[in-house]
C-alpha cells in the first residue's frame, strides 16, 4: 500500500492516473455519452464534425464519437486482460525460477531466453494470419501466451538477490513452506517490479492490438480503436479529406498510451530513488551539502 | 570460448524452435490446411502450384517425423519455398528485393536515433532535475508510448496531405528509371524523408530514457566522485567517466533494435506504402500468402539471433571478466 500512497504524491503519476480514470469512466458510461449506436448508420457518409455528430461520421455513416467511446471498452479490456495475463505468468515463473534454482530454474530460464529471441511482432502476425480474423479475446490470449518472457527475466533476477536476505533465511529456518515464502516474503518486495511489468504490458497490449487490427488481422465487426483505424485507412479517409475519421482513434490511442507511460515512469522513480528529480533531488543536494550524502 | 560456443548452440536451438512453430502451425489448422490456404489466398488451384506449396510446408508422403526432418533440411539450405501470389517466384527472391529498401530506411533511422537518443539521455542525466531534463524525459516518454501507427498516420496527414511537402508513397518516383544519377537519388531521398523522420520519432525516445536511467544510476559511483574530486572538467567526467560506462548496456539494446529492423518498420512502411520487407509482409498477410509470411518469420528470427550473438561478442570484447569464463 505504500507504493500506492507514494503514487498519489507523484505529479506524473497523478496526471497519468487522471487520464486513465477518465478513459475508464468514458468506457463505462458510453451509453450515456452518446445517443447513437456505434454499429448503426446514423448519418450520411463522411460528414464533417458538426453539432449533431461531434466527430463526424465514417464512410459507412457511423457516428465517429459513438464508436470512439464504445471502442474504449475493447482497448481497455484487451489491454488490461492481456496485461494481467502477461504479468501473472511472468511473475509466477520468475519467482519460482529465482527461488527454487537448480533444474527448475534451468528449464524456465531456457524457455524464457528462447521466447525472448524470437521477434514478437512477426510471430504474432503469423499466428493471427493462421487464425484469420481474430476477435479481441483471441488477440488478448495470443498476447498473453507469447509476451511473458521479459517479465520472467526481470522478476527472476530480482528474486535471486532477495533470496539472500535475512528475512527469507529466517523464514526458511522457521520451516515455512516454500510457497508461503514465495508468496508472502518475496512477492511483496517485488511489488514495484510487478507494477512496472503490468503497466508496461498493458501499454504493449493496447498498442499491439491496435496494430494487428490496423493491419487487417482483427475481426472487422468489432468496435475498437484499431478497427476504426483499419476502416478509416480502407476508406482512404486521408485522401478524401475525412481526417476526423482517422485522427479520432489516433488521438485516443495516443492519450491512453501517454497516461499509462506516465504511471510507469512514476513507479520507476518510486522504486529507484536515484531517478527521482524535483523535490526529492533538492532534499538530496541539501544532504550532500551538509555532508550526509555520498556525492 | 566455451561461453560463445554455448551461446551459439542456444541460438541454433532457438532457430529450430521457430522453424518448428512454422512447421506445426499449418498442421494445427482444422481441415486440410493446403486447401484452406488456397481458398483464402483466392488463387487458381493449379497442380504445379499445389505441389510447390505442399513441398514448402513439407507435406510429403512420409511419416510425420520424416516430413519434419525434410522441412528442416530445406529451411537450412535456404529454400523457403515459392510465393502463392507471385507463383513461381521464390520467397527468397521476393524478400531480397524488399530487403535493400528496409536496410536503407530502417538501418539509417535506427543508427541516427541511437546516437541522438544516447546524446539526449546523457545530457538529461547530467542535468537531472533541470527544465532541460524534464523536457527531454517527458518528450521521450510521450514519443515512445504513442503507437507507431498513430505517429505514422499523423505525420502522413500533416506533412503529406495538409502541407504537401512530401510524397505520400513509394520509395522513388515510379516514372523514373532506377539508376545511379542525381535525379533518381534525390527522388529516393525525398520519398524516404517522411518515413525516416517518423521512425526517428518513434525510436529516439526509448534510447534516451534507457541511457538517462543507466547514467543516473552510475552517477552515484565512487569513481565519478573521484573524477570530480580530482578537479577534472565537467565535460570530461560526464563523457569519459559516466557516459562511457553507461553505454555498455545500451549497446545491447542497439543490437536488438538492429535485429528487429527487419520487422520493426512494418507499420511505417505500410502507412507510407514503402516497398520494404514490412510492406511485403503486409501484402502477404492480406493475400494470405503463407510461404512468404513464414519465410519472413524465419528471416527475422535469424536476424534477431545474429544481433544477439553480436551482443555476446561485443560483451566478450568490452568486458574482460567474460574472457576467462
Amino acid at each position: 500500500m505504500t507504493l500506492f500512497r507514494q503514487l498519489l504524491g507523484n505529479k506524473k503519476a497523478m496526471v497519468g492516473l487522471t487520464i486513465l480514470l477518465l478513459i475508464i469512466l468514458v468506457a463505462i458510461f458510453a451509453p450515456f455519452l452518446t445517443e447513437y449506436s456505434p454499429v448503426k448508420r446514423v448519418g450520411r457518409p463522411h460528414q464533417a464534425p458538426s453539432w449533431e455528430h461531434w466527430l463526424g461520421t465514417t464512410r459507412l455513416g457511423h457516428d465517429v464519437f459513438a464508436r470512439l467511446v464504445y471502442g474504449a471498452r475493447v482497448s481497455l479490456a484487451v489491454g488490461f486482460g492481456a496485461g494481467l495475463a502477461i504479468t501473472i505468468i511472468g511473475t509466477v515463473l520468475g519467482i519460482i525460477a529465482g527461488y527454487k534454482g537448480g533444474v527448475i530454474d534451468e528449464v524456465i530460464n531456457f524457455f524464457t531466453n528462447m521466447v525472448l529471441v524470437v521477434p514478437n511482432l512477426p510471430l504474432l502476425l503469423v499466428l493471427a494470419a493462421f487464425i484469420g480474423q481474430a476477435s479481441p479475446l483471441v488477440i488478448a490470449v495470443i498476447l498473453g501466451l507469447t509476451s511473458w518472457a521479459w517479465g520472467v527475466r526481470v522478476t527472476r533476477s530480482e528474486t535471486l538477490s532477495i533470496r539472500q536476505r535475512d528475512y527469507v533465511k529466517s523464514a526458511e529456518m522457521l520451516g515455512e513452506p516454500s510457497w508461503r515464502i514465495m508468496a508472502f516474503e518475496i512477492f511483496p518486495n517485488l511489488i514495484s517490479i510487478v507494477g512496472i511489468n503490468f503497466i508496461g504490458s498493458v501499454i504493449f497490449a493496447v498498442i499491439t492490438e491496435a496494430t494487428l487490427e490496423f493491419l487487417g488481422l482483427g475481426d472487422p465487426n468489432t468496435v475498437s480503436w484499431g478497427i476504426m483505424l483499419y476502416n478509416a485507412q480502407n476508406a482512404s479517409a486521408l485522401s478524401v479529406g475525412a481526417w476526423w475519421d482517422l485522427l479520432a482513434p489516433c488521438f485516443a490511442l495516443a492519450v491512453l498510451g501517454l497516461g499509462l507511460a506516465l504511471i510507469n515512469f512514476a513507479i520507476d522513480e518510486i522504486a529507484n530513488p536515484r531517478l527521482r528529480t524535483g523535490g526529492m533531488l533538492n532534499r538530496w543536494t541539501r544532504m550532500v551539502r551538509i555532508g550526509e550524502g555520498k556525492l | 570460448m566455451t561461453f560463445l560456443l554455448r551461446r551459439l548452440a542456444f541460438y541454433l536451438a532457438a532457430f529450430i524452435a521457430a522453424a518448428t512453430v512454422n512447421f506445426f502451425l499449418p498442421r494445427l489448422m482444422p481441415g486440410d490446411p493446403i486447401q484452406i490456404m488456397f481458398a483464402s489466398a483466392g488463387s487458381e488451384l493449379s497442380l504445379e502450384n499445389l505441389n510447390a506449396l505442399k513441398l514448402t510446408f513439407g507435406f510429403i508422403d512420409a511419416p510425420l517425423g520424416e516430413q519434419y526432418l525434410r522441412y528442416l533440411q530445406s529451411v537450412f539450405t535456404g529454400d523457403l519455398g515459392r510465393s502463392i501470389k507471385y507463383f513461381p517466384l521464390p520467397v527468397t527472391e521476393l524478400l531480397g528485393r524488399a530487403l535493400v529498401w528496409t536496410l536503407g530506411l530502417v538501418g539509417i533511422a535506427t543508427l541516427f536515433s541511437f546516437c541522438l537518443g544516447t546524446f539526449l539521455g546523457v545530457m538529461a542525466a547530467w542535468r537531472r532535475g533541470t527544465i532541460f531534463d524534464s523536457i527531454v524525459s517527458l518528450t521521450a516518454i510521450c514519443s515512445s508510448s504513442v503507437p507507431a501507427v498513430v505517429v505514422s498516420l499523423i505525420m502522413l496527414f500533416v506533412f503529406g496531405y495538409q502541407l504537401g511537402w512530401f510524397p505520400n508513397g513509394y520509395a522513388a518516383d515510379p516514372l523514373l528509371d532506377p539508376g545511379f544519377n542525381w535525379t533518381y537519388i534525390s527522388s529516393v531521398i525525398h520519398h524516404g524523408t517522411l518515413p525516416m523522420l517518423t521512425m526517428i520519432i518513434v525510436l529516439t525516445g526509448g534510447f534516451a530514457v534507457t541511457m538517462r536511467n543507466n547514467m543516473i544510476n552510475l552517477l552515484g559511483e565512487d569513481y565519478i566522485v573521484m573524477g570530480r574530486a580530482k578537479g577534472l572538467a565537467d565535460n570530461r567526467v560526464m563523457l569519459w567517466y559516466a557516459a562511457r560506462n553507461a553505454l555498455l548496456p545500451t549497446v545491447s539494446s542497439l543490437a536488438i533494435a538492429l535485429g528487429t529492423v527487419l520487422g520493426g518498420s512494418l507499420v511505417t512502411e505500410v502507412v507510407f506504402n514503402y516497398p520494404g520487407l514490412g510492406n511485403t509482409l503486409y501484402q502477404a498477410i492480406i493475400a494470405r500468402d503463407y510461404p512468404v509470411i513464414q519465410g519472413q518469420l524465419l528471416i527475422m528470427t535469424g536476424a534477431m539471433l545474429i544481433a544477439n550473438f553480436a551482443v555476446d561478442l561485443s560483451y566478450v570484447l568490452l568486458d574482460p571478466r567474460l574472457k576467462k569464463a
